[in-house]
């Protein structure tokens, strides 16, 4: 019941479930009940990138060369992506590390949330680059209303589980009288619940909501514009779709029943809910499409193509986690944006020499027009 | 030399197998992972990481065996396969999502 640090007892941590069994008491890894968190654990540290080693000089210029309603369209998702890893960088922490019971998925959950941190730090890296001042930037994202509105979507779930595992860590089972909210029934099966839906809701966000922005930072690179902040959303892509396999892995491992019966039979009662997590996400990111280019397009973008890719996008990764798809859009409507979320040591982009340069630190920034000839939008 | 090589020709050749695709076919040897051989014939697929760690390029399997080198890290759910990192190991149906 109530949450220690270090746990007393001893137990075989190889049986217990991932959540919600005992509080795990040694940091070990020789051992895995499940080795997929641990591959990850390493993938994620083979990642490891710091925004300053890319070079943003040439973006400054950029951004001031855009036309107005594309700087709205920017300057928008960057305070979307502010607010996403806001959340990331301590939610998983906050609500997850309380009632992890594996030593691997714990180390998972928690380098998987310092990643998330550097995706913050590279947001304050980027809007310190290009506008004086950056204050002004972050104070919209608690004030500005559509992305407020994302902010309660994302963080309702986890705030939710927090609540109830607050409860249950001090009170234990029984129904609660919390102010301002009424009584809150805690039960074991209804903690389980609350738990599948912020997994599917988290997977929902880092699998279908950052796809509207990617796309568009990618849109201003294959114009030759804000490219250094393309290297940057490229490294974050990278991350995200390692973190979104992570939770599709929680997912489909509490749906088999193979890591703790009782989850199956949630997972199963859940699947409207989580369809519909799916689909109210897809439908909000469409709308933020709209909201995006609501004074004017950018070439190769607009709403209505992000909106087809939002529903392809969610239609791919509903599948992955063993739903039936939910949209009619069967094809990718921007296909070359896959090219930039390629993995950097795969050889496919026809950008793949400019994107290495971050390695070898700040030197080639200035390509010309000539050697994007082969992009087509 | 030329023998080698030869050699090569006719080990490709006992390892083609087809894959169906609606109506189209399309042969592949066993040397290289699926996505690539799809992509050079002309057919777009859905991927990301091309590494096996992001169930972007997963693709329904109707029938047909595949097999994977390594491990992929994304979740391969049954009756799918992850095509950047499957290798075609019988004669093959697939389907798009
Ligand atoms: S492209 Fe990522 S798993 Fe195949
Ligand atoms: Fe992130
Ligand atoms: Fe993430």
């Amino acid at each position: 019941m109530s949450y220690s640090t270090f746990n007393r007892k001893k137990f075989d941590s190889m049986k217990e479930p991932m959540f919600f069994g005992e509080n795990v008491n040694v940091a070990r890894y020789d051992q895995q009940k499940h080795p997929i968190f641990e591959k990850l654990i390493e993938k994620q540290l083979s990642f490891f990138w710091r925004p300053e080693e890319v070079d943003l000089s040439n973006d400054r210029k950029d951004f001031q060369r855009l036309e107005e309603h594309e700087q709205h369209i920017f300057l928008s998702n960057l305070k979307y992506q502010t607010l996403l890893d806001s959340v990331q960088g301590r939610s998983p922490n906050v609500a997850l590390l309380p009632i992890v019971s594996l030593p691997e998925l714990e180390t998972w959950i928690e380098t998987w949330s310092f990643s998330e941190t550097i995706h913050s730090r590279s947001y304050t890296h980027i809007i310190r680059n290009i506008v004086n001042d950056p204050t002004l930037i972050f104070d919209d994202i608690v004030t500005n209303e559509e992305i407020t509105k994302r902010a309660d979507s994302v963080s309702k779930y986890y705030d939710n589980l927090i609540e109830m595992v607050n409860l249950y860590n001090t009170m234990g089972f029984g129904t609660f009288n919390v102010p301002g909210k009424g009584d809150v029934e805690i039960t074991m099966p209804k903690l389980k619940k609350a738990l599948y839906l912020t997994v599917a809701s988290v997977n929902v966000l880092e699998a279908v909501r950052f796809y509207v922005s990617f796309a568009c930072s990618f849109g201003f690179a294959e114009r030759t514009l804000m490219e250094g902040n393309a290297k940057i959303i490229k490294l974050i892509a990278r991350d995200e779709a390692l973190h979104l396999t992570g939770t599709q892995h929680m997912m489909n491992l509490m749906a088999s029943g193979k890591d703790d019966p009782e989850m199956a039979i949630i997972a199963e009662e859940c699947k409207d809910d989580v369809r519909n997590i799916f689909i109210e996400a897809a439908e909000q990111e469409k709308e933020w499409a709209t909201y995006l280019f609501k004074d004017g397009s950018m070439i190769g973008l607009n709403a209505q193509i992000l909106g087809q890719y939002v529903e392809y996008i969610t239609n791919v990764r509903m599948q992955a986690v063993g739903l039936d798809t939910h949209f009619e859009t069967k094809h990718n409507p921007i296909p070359w944006i896959n090219a930039w979320l390629v993995s950097d040591n795969v050889q496919v982009a026809p950008q793949e020499a400019e994107i290495s340069s971050y390695l070898v630190g700040q030197t080639d920034n200035s390509l010309d027009d000539s050697d994007f000839d082969d992009f087509d939008l | 030399m030329t023998l080698t090589s030869k050699q090569d020709i006719s080990q490709k050749k006992e390892q083609m197998h087809r894959v169906l695709l609606g109506k189209k076919q399309i042969l592949v040897t066993e040397d290289e992972p699926l996505l690539v051989q799809l992509e050079r014939a002309g057919i777009h697929v859905e991927y990301q990481c091309r590494e096996g760690y992001c169930s972007s390029c997963s693709i329904k399997l109707l029938w047909g065996n595949v097999s994977y080198p390594f491990e992929p890290l994304a979740w391969v759910q049954s009756g799918y396969l992850l095509a950047c990192c499957a290798i075609v190991k019988s004669d093959i149906e697939i389907q798009f999502l």
